[in-house]
């Protein structure tokens, strides 16, 4: 699959390997939400688990990960009053590049009194990685948001390093036609060189930003940071605005993935997705 | 001759960048003192190389972007895009302590730029703008408006961000005051290196990695024993 991923020699904003796409909106019906449209193509899938109350959309990437070049584009719209929570079926795995960038475009949009929680898996870059995503969101005033995104900088369970490469994540939060939240990361050239510095990683490898948006977010803070009490995690967490923010960093994706698993049960109030557990 | 028209550029930032200019930079540290409380910071090597990762990879460098595209957006007269970076500027605050350290300084420094070094450009931009200014805002507009380049004032805003940090490392007793001359010394090139880079990006060469800064300014909302608002 990598030999497919060559960039045209000479060529470094190689064409597009491969674009894939969900567009997906979701609708109340009563108490149940369910798909009203869905639109899929170019190897990413939209499947739904049987569950007990809650509508739960699982991404599927059939071709088993990104290479430098690709690019996926995710649009979730949860109608007014919908409830939806939107999860990956397994880490996305980010090959290395011959030059090209992948890129992973998300963008939500939240009607008046929709919840939706975009709880992807983490993001695994392997050495010589280029990778960007950008998040987008439109959120009406009374609509609760909660999103994480965890990103692992190498393959660390086979020691491999971050030596070369770029990440970069851009979020930009929109409530009520006012952006409230951004966020930019970059992580350019060396990311594990970088990620050893003390104001930026302190050794780190797993990084993740949760952000929870909703009438009731600042008044969590205390209920969040207890939650986060006794995690081995270098954690903070901050609410202003109208909503909750935590960022998290840890050398290891195991004590990461255990923080952000009790900030979700804390801040939803119930289990995590089945596939997190 | 009006007061201003005799004074250079260099002497307007020396002015509007001094620690006695009224914006209180001194109540801040950035998260700093919770970096100091955690262990991180606790000499002049471990203060130089925290703040060279804010000055490279952190709210300097991304502070000094925003100064630039403002300062261009206020010579095209264009304050739809000026107050769409400003909004943007509040919004890349990483907890509410860094949002207040930004926009209680922008507002403080337009307000004493308007009560005593006003000018015709300055109202104008005023007016497309919401109460909260972040900061790097503030000095943008009064820049422009007093025809200060690009360049000096990128650089001076960066030397300004770090002494006034140094300063603060001086009052948590880090370093002695000639350490902290010796820190200053010591990240001038990194801080010569951003002012030139700032003048000549755009707002899409933003991003940053300093994610152990940010969650400092977190954890100093909660730390018991402190001295400064950030």
């Amino acid at each position: 699959m990598n030999a497919l991923a060559k960039a045209p020699e000479g060529h470094p904003a190689a064409p597009e390997r491969a674009s894939g796409e969900i567009r997906a909106t979701f609708a109340a019906h009563g108490s149940r939400t369910r798909v009203a449209r869905l639109y899929e193509t170019g190897g990413l899938r939209l499947r739904f688990p049987k569950s007990a109350d809650t509508c739960e959309a699982v991404i599927v990437n059939t071709s088993g990960g990104v290479v430098g070049g690709d690019s996926a584009r995710l649009a979730f719209e949860a109608g007014e009053g919908a409830q939806v929570l939107l999860t990956t079926q397994s880490a996305e795995k980010i090959y290395r590049s011959d030059g090209a960038r992948a890129r992973i475009d998300v963008s939500l949009t939240l009607h008046e009194n929709a919840t939706l929680d975009w709880l992807p898996q983490e993001t695994i870059l392997f050495d010589q990685a280029i990778f960007a995503r950008a998040l987008h969101v439109d959120m009406a005033a009374r609509a609760r948001l909660m999103l994480c995104e965890s990103t692992v900088l190498g393959r660390l369970a086979m020691g491999e390093q971050c030596c070369h490469g770029s990440f970069r994540d851009r979020w930009r939060i929109n409530r009520s036609g006012r952006l409230i939240f951004a966020d930019d990361v970059r992580l350019d050239n060396a990311p594990a060189a970088l990620l050893d510095r003390p104001a930026i990683g302190g050794g780190a490898r797993a990084l993740a930003t949760l952000l929870y948006v909703a009438p009731d977010a600042e008044s969590r803070l205390d209920e969040c940071r207890a939650a986060l009490e006794g995690t081995e995690c270098d954690v903070g967490a901050s609410a202003m605005n109208g909503f909750l923010v935590a960022r998290m960093a840890s050398p290891s994706p195991v004590i990461l993935r255990g923080a952000i698993v009790s900030l979700f049960s804390r801040l939803l109030g119930r289990a995590v997705p089945r596939v997190w557990r | 001759m009006t007061t201003q028209a005799l004074l250079s550029p260099d002497i307007l930032l020396a002015v509007w960048l001094s620690p006695s200019f009224p914006v209180g930079a001194f109540a801040y540290s950035h998260g700093l003192e919770w970096a100091v409380e955690a262990g991180d910071v606790g000499d002049e090597a471990t203060l130089v190389a925290w703040l060279a990762d804010l000055v490279e990879h952190g709210g300097a460098r991304a502070d000094a972007i925003l100064l630039a595209a403002c300062w261009r957006a206020m010579r095209a007269r264009d304050f739809v895009a000026l107050a769409a970076a400003n909004e943007l500027a509040l919004a890349l605050a990483p907890s509410a302590e860094r949002k207040l350290e930004t926009s209680q300084q922008g507002r403080s420094f337009l307000s004493a730029i308007e009560a005593a070094w006003n000018a015709p450009a300055i109202e104008a931009a005023s007016a497309y703008l919401a109460d909260e200014i972040a900061y790097p805002v503030a000095i943008a507009i009064a820049c422009a408006a007093h025809d200060v380049p690009l360049a000096h004032a990128c650089r001076s805003f960066a030397l300004a961000f770090v002494a006034n940090l140094v300063s603060a490392g001086v009052r948590l007793s880090v370093i002695g005051q000639t350490q902290g001359q010796l820190a200053l010394a010591r990240l001038a090139p990194s801080l010569a290196e951003l002012g030139a880079f700032a003048a000549q990006s755009t707002i899409d060469d933003l991003g940053s990695a300093s994610f152990r800064s940010d969650i400092a300014s977190m954890r100093h909302e909660t730390q018991y024993s402190r001295i400064f608002r950030s």
